[in-house]
């Protein structure tokens, strides 16, 4: 019986990946392109998730961390002419060198002091690639970025992108869990359920705070890097509080500890943006509502209505 | 140069400081953090706007209606919305974020572009030192002062200020001893969208109003607030009135471009040196 429950569950999985694979053989070229940004927010998202889901502490900073990434490829590719794949490398480390300088002393700060904290974060890196004029062009964003070649195969379309968004995420999606399984993973989920007792089983709490953190600003690296070359063209104001707390919402409504959670509530809120067109100047009203309402009748995420319903049964038989 | 730059700096400080009394008197009774509270003083300004135009109102009336409108828009909010948002910290935040949103852009509708403020307060202009200024600064100023004075009253020597404060300092006891807890919440969002509404009529003469003027000021006496203390109304005050004297002189003295930081910075390094702020008492959670 449960055999039988598994392999079908696998045999959904299956299916959906395959779907998924060949997304771009099938689907209208605006949907893929809505599946690339999906597919690179998971990133960010995925990053937020270390630090809310792992050490209970809520980031409004992403969004700048993210916008870091992005800038390092940029600059790097457009004003040194680095080929574009040898930029992920530094566009990571800066995003973790710059977020453990500002926030490594942060860290240490609980719940509400925290979230305060990141939202000067937040603040100082826009307002310094807004002014910061002849390294960043300031309003005037970063222009024609490259796209990404692979052995002279330039991913230019959102066909051709997909792929590799596609690889990206499932990577950091198994990364994520792999750091989760890791000996790293299980200090920072007993941080998180209790910190003095982790501390007295002899976890050094505050270096793992401070790991929880680069974790999350390496991811949000990479996404930042991967949206860089996607669309090519950059502002300071993509990478301001409302990408944020769109991340935050993203990692909110998934509900935490559960990655799949994430990747469904980052799918559902990216693509709200796109149908909520037809709103017209009315659109960002109802995406207002979506995250007021959201709050206020689903505050642990989405996907509890769907858990509580399907652990239902189960509970009953025991 | 000196003494218009701090005369400026105080009349911007005081407008941080009284927006930031309303993240203060919130913070003190839920501790929570109301991010609409800077769309509420947009909100106010354009409030001001519309009456100021179909009615002549002197300046004090304009307030006062101006208040009383936002005051009891927050009753009305806390009991629909902002009561649904008290599970945690994150829910309230993102909560408030999303009302805040849809505030600034219901606006935005009606106002897509700066619209001038009538002048209300007189366009006369006065020297005080070396200072040239509007009028209109030292209403900013005697107004936040008045309003300040007030406030204290009320929490001094008034029951309603004094059952606030006992649900500030612990909702569960203040409850036993027949303080009406839901109403005292309900007040205090009524003061807090009071306080931060007039700011904005009274910010409204001095530059154009815009739909996300409230934005930059919102997170600004936010910082203001943290600063001094985000449980403490002195401390905020004070930390209103630092920060817009600091940043006026940063702008000033140094460089237009990085005035916008020095708040931003303050938060940052008072959070964590001491993150209870200049006056603030409370020993926060720091493991």
């Amino acid at each position: 019986m449960t055999a039988f429950r598994i392999s079908q569950r696998g045999w959904i999985v299956v299916a959906a990946l395959a779907a998924l694979v060949a997304l771009p053989g099938y689907a209208p070229q605006y949907l893929v392109h809505v599946a690339n940004f999906i597919l690179i927010y998971t990133l960010p998202v995925i990053g937020l998730g270390f630090l809310t889901g792992f050490t209970g502490r809520v980031s409004l900073a992403q969004g700048a961390l993210f916008g870091v990434g992005a800038y390092t490829t940029a600059l790097l590719t457009t004003k040194l002419g680095w080929a574009p794949l040898a930029t992920l490398v530094p566009s990571v480390l800066m995003t973790v060198v710059l977020a453990v300088a500002l926030g490594g002393a942060a860290v240490r700060l609980a719940g509400l002091y925290f979230v305060m904290a990141t939202i000067g974060i937040q603040q100082i890196v826009w307002l310094v690639l807004m002014n910061w004029i002849e390294l960043t062009n300031g309003p005037q964003g970063v222009r024609s970025i490259p796209a990404i070649g692979l052995g002279g195969y330039e991913l230019e379309t959102p066909q051709r992108f997909f792929f590799l968004a596609l690889a990206a995420a499932g990577i950091s999606y198994f990364l994520a869990k792999r750091v989760i399984g890791s000996r790293l993973g299980l200090y920072l989920r007993a941080l998180s359920d209790d910190q003095l007792a982790a501390s007295s089983v002899a976890v050094e709490v505050g270096r793992a705070k401070v790991t929880a953190l680069a974790l999350s600003a390496a991811w949000a690296g990479a996404g930042g890097f991967l949206y860089a070359h996607y669309v090519r063209y950059i502002h300071p104001d993509m990478f301001g509080l409302e990408a944020s707390v769109l991340y935050l919402v993203m990692s909110m409504f998934g509900g935490y500890r559960s990655i799949a959670g994430m990747i469904v509530a980052t799918a559902i809120l990216e693509s709200a943006t796109e149908y909520l067109r037809p709103f017209g100047e009315f659109r960002m009203i109802a995406y207002g509502m979506i995250l007021l309402l959201g709050m206020m009748y689903f505050p642990k995420g989405i996907l509890t209505l769907v858990r509580r319903r399907a652990s239902a049964p189960a509970t009953e038989k025991s | 140069m000196f003494d218009q730059l701090f005369i400026g700096g105080l009349a911007t400080g005081c407008i941080y400081a009284v927006v930031g009394l309303g993240f203060t008197l919130v913070y003190r009774t839920l501790r929570m953090v109301n991010f609409a509270q800077g769309h509420v003083f947009m909100a106010g300004a354009f409030l001001g706007l519309v009456i100021a135009e179909r009615v002549r109102l002197p300046a004090l009336p304009l307030l006062l209606v101006v208040g009383a409108v936002a005051f009891a828009l927050g009753m009305v909010l806390e009991r629909l919305v902002f009561r649904r948002l008290y599970h945690n910290h994150e829910v309230f935040i993102v909560g408030s974020i999303g009302l805040g949103i849809v505030l600034m852009n219901g606006v935005r509708v009606f106002f897509p572009e700066p619209v001038p403020f009538p002048k209300v307060f007189g366009s006369t202009v006065v020297q005080i030192g070396t200072a040239r200024f509007q009028e209109a600064y030292l209403w900013v100023v005697v107004s936040t002062l008045v309003l300040v004075v007030l406030l204290h009253a009320m929490f001094t020597y008034t029951r309603t200020g004094r059952a606030l404060r006992a649900v500030a300092a612990d909702a569960e006891i203040a409850g036993t001893v027949g303080v009406n807890v839901n109403r005292a919440i309900a007040f205090t969002f009524g003061l807090s969208f009071a306080v931060a509404a007039i700011a904005g009529v009274l910010i409204g003469p001095l530059y154009f109003v815009s739909f996300d003027m409230g934005d930059m000021v919102g997170l600004k006496a936010f910082s203001a607030a943290v600063f001094g203390g985000i449980n403490s109304i002195p401390g905020t005050i004070l930390g209103g009135l630092v920060i817009g004297v600091l940043e006026n002189f940063a702008g000033g003295y140094i460089s237009s471009a990085y005035k916008d930081l020095v708040a931003f910075v303050i938060l940052l390094v008072m959070l964590i040196w001491r993150p209870t702020g200049l006056l603030g008492r409370e020993t926060p959670v720091k493991v």
